[in-house]
This record gives structure tokens, sequence and C-alpha cells, in this order.
């Protein structure tokens, strides 16, 4: 299926980020680049093509997404945020004191 | 030599990872709809135990309103951090800020930001929003502040004193609600029975909507402080 | 509204690939916004309007404001 694909590619992607780039920042931004895979991902499947899961006043229900994983989402995005802004201030005060953010130039490698 | 070698490892770890994923998608069983569980229980019941047209807001605040304690919890574990590790006592002045036009258009454009940040809190159980949403965009308002007229003017206007005081009255108002359930309904974060009205108008769904309010003020002022210490400290001056 | 959604899916991955292969920080934030914009259009389109008020807040704004303030006050030594 196409959704499956795409959340493969987006994963990989930000792995690929979180292993390879030597970035400091660049990592953090692979971390992101999953999560919103993840949260995709599950928004997607949970999709079966019914209506934004409000009621409305003085009809009957009709047949509504599923609000549960709509809810958990939300927790993560916002958790994601504070998460990426601890990350950043840690390598904010790593580089007050090696001048850098290479992976591996912090750790005393040269190439 | 070295670096190819590396290369052609993580291309290799990366095709493996991919198909390792596809083949899990294989064996996953398809997703067989709403006609039993725990959602279709919500769905079907939901107005009617809580009084919020909103099924997300009940989802967070009413069912599984422990669940949103902990995420408050995780907020106030991340400002802690940032703050204890980027405190300073400097006065933070990123910037002398933008141009005269950009601050007269800023404010006038403020108080609309705030109405609809508060709209966004208060009709949270209604219309799509709630607390995190609006305590978002409330947390902007202080971000623009720093960006255009310098961060020594919001120091001033919102002192990172008052934007505690705030993070600590809306911890305080949603676990106060939490133990008035124990009181009043017998479990905690129950949803008080008694304040509900008429469904459908501001005031309903129980306690929600003072939960919803809790919340906001919590993740405006925390994400506010968050942005407020991580900007550029370039000079000392008296306060 | 099928169309739609292959062509966003389609621009989401490549506002991904972008902000992974830049080297630059500051091009990679900027595509890091953009995907998070895309994003919040599939949330809409698959009806999850709570999400999707959400992601525009938090990851096309403040994420955006938050990194930023981070790039600009990295320094990078003269040890190249």
């Amino acid at each position: 299926m196409f959704i499956n694909a795409v959340f493969i590619i987006l994963f990989l992607l930000g792995f690929y980020a979180l292993i390879v780039k030597k970035n400091l920042i660049k990592m953090v931004i692979g971390l992101n680049l999953m999560e919103a895979a993840v949260f995709f991902w599950v928004i997607s499947f949970s999709d079966i093509g019914g209506e934004v899961a409000i009621h409305k006043l003085n009809e009957a229900a009709v047949n509504f997404n599923d609000p549960v994983p709509q809810a958990l989402t939300l927790t993560g995005i916002v958790i994601g945020a504070s998460t990426a802004a601890l990350l950043l201030t840690l390598i904010i005060e790593l580089n007050k004191f090696t001048d850098t953010i290479d992976r591996d130039e912090i750790e005393g490698l040269n190439n | 030599m070295h670096k190819n070698f590396k290369n052609i490892t993580a291309v290799v770890v990366f095709i493996l990872m991919g198909i390792a994923f596809y083949e899990n998608f294989q064996l996953m069983p398809a997703y067989k709809g709403l006609g039993e569980g725990v959602s279709d229980y919500i769905i079907r019941s939901g107005l009617s135990e809580t009084g919020s047209l909103n099924l997300i807001t009940a989802v967070l605040y009413d069912y599984r309103a422990f669940d949103s304690l902990g995420e408050s919890t995780v907020i106030f574990g991340a400002v802690s951090g940032i703050v204890l590790i980027l405190s300073r006592k400097m006065l933070p002045v990123s910037s002398r800020g933008l141009s005269f036009i950009v601050k007269r258009t800023l404010g006038i454009i403020t108080p609309f930001i705030a109405l609809f940040s508060i709209y966004v809190i208060t009709h949270g159980h209604l219309t799509p929003g709630g607390g995190f949403q609006g305590g978002v965009i409330f947390a902007a308002i202080s971000i623009i502040f720093s960006i255009v007229y310098g961060s020594a003017f919001d120091y001033r206007r919102y002192s990172p004193q008052m934007k505690t005081a705030f993070e600590t009255v809306g911890a305080l108002t949603f676990l106060g609600l939490g133990i008035a359930g124990i009181f009043m309904e017998g479990y905690f974060l129950h949803n008080l029975g008694f304040l509900t009205a008429e469904t459908g108008t501001l005031i309903s769904a129980g306690s929600i909507p003072y939960i919803n309010m809790g919340v906001g003020l919590k993740v405006g002022a925390g994400l506010a402080i968050i942005f407020y210490s991580m900007i550029q400290k370039t000079f000392k001056e008296e306060i | 509204m099928q169309i739609l959604e292959f062509l966003l899916l389609i621009f989401l991955v490549l506002a991904a690939v972008m902000a992974v292969r830049f080297d630059e920080e500051l091009i990679s934030i900027i595509f890091l916004s953009i995907f998070s914009l895309i994003l919040t259009s599939l949330y809409m389109l698959h009806k999850a309007a709570d999400v999707a008020l959400a992601e525009a807040v938090i990851g096309a704004g403040l994420n955006t404001a938050i990194f930023m303030s981070a790039i600009s006050q990295i320094r990078h030594g003269d040890s190249d």
C-alpha cells in the first residue's frame, strides 16, 4: 500500500540522518522526521473514511473516525516538541566547550 | 577506502531494514473498523457520559486524563532541565527589534492573537482545539514579542516570575480538579457531574473546560519559558 | 481527492529528502517547516482536525522558532 511505502521511506530517511550524518542538529532533525512518520502512519491507518469525530447538535451520530489514536498522537506531538527543545539545549551547552557541532570532532577523531 | 566501506555498510543496513519493515506490513492484520472495543464504546456513549461534543477532548481530559497529567509532567521536566542548564543572571537581549512599522502593526494585531488563543482554549469541548493547541498559540505571543521588540521588552512585560506563576496556577488547577474528583465522585480525575449544564453551551461538559484552561496556562507558560531561556544572551544589564 | 493526496505525499517525501541532504542547517530547518505544513494538510485530508491544528501550531511554528534560536548561538571554531 502507498501509505506503508511512504512510512518506510520517511522512517529510513530519519534513521539515515540519525546514524550517518555528523552534524548534531541534523540528528535532531532526523529524530523529528521519525516521529512524524510514525504519527502520520497511525493517523492514516485509523482513517476508515468517516467524519471528524465531533458531534453536531441535534443530529444523530454518523460514522466517525476513531478518536483514540488521534488523542494519543496529540499527546505525542507535544512531547516531541519538548524533547527536541531539551536536545537542542544540550547541543548549545556542549558547543560552548568544544566550539563545534561535528560528532567526530567532539569525540577527538579527525576524519 | 574507509569512507566507501562505511557508505556501503550503511546502504546494506538500510535496505535490510526496509525489507524487514515491508515483511512486517505484509503480516499485519487489516483494520477491522469500529464494530467493537473501546473506540466503539467511546463513540456511542461519549456524548451522553461526558457532555463534550468533541470526542477527542473527551478522550484526552476525561477517559484518559491521567495521560494528560503525565504529559504535563513531561513538559515540566523539560522546562526544569532547560532552565537548569541555561540559567544565567543576565538580562537577555537578542536584538534591538525590527523597524517602527512592524512594531506598530504587531501592537494592533496582538490582542486578536490573544483572543484566538482564548477562543481555542475555552471552546475545546465544542470545536477542534483544546488546552495544548491554545496554549502554544499563547506562547507564540511571547515569541513574537522577543523577535519584533527585542527580548528586553518581553522581559519587562512578562517577567519569568510571572510565567512561573502562570505555570504553577495551571498545574494546581489540574491537580485540584483531580483531587476534587476523589471527594465528589469517588475516583481521581473523575468528571464532576454536578457541573454539567445543557449540552452544546459554553459552560457544559462537567470539569472539562476548567481542565482545558489549566492545561492551556501550563503549556503556554512552559513553552514560553523554554523559548525565553534559549534565546541568545549578549551582554549584562542592570535590571 | 485521491490525486491531491498522492501529490501531497510526493511533496512530503521530497521535503524530507531536502531536509536531510542539505549541509547548511538553516535550509534544513526551512524544509522541516515546509514538511510540517504539508503534513498538516494531510492530517486534514484524513479527517483529524485536532491533530492538524496541533501540528500546524507546534511543528510549523514553535519548532522552527526553537531550532532558529539554537542555530543562532552556535559558534563554529576555526578548526577546519
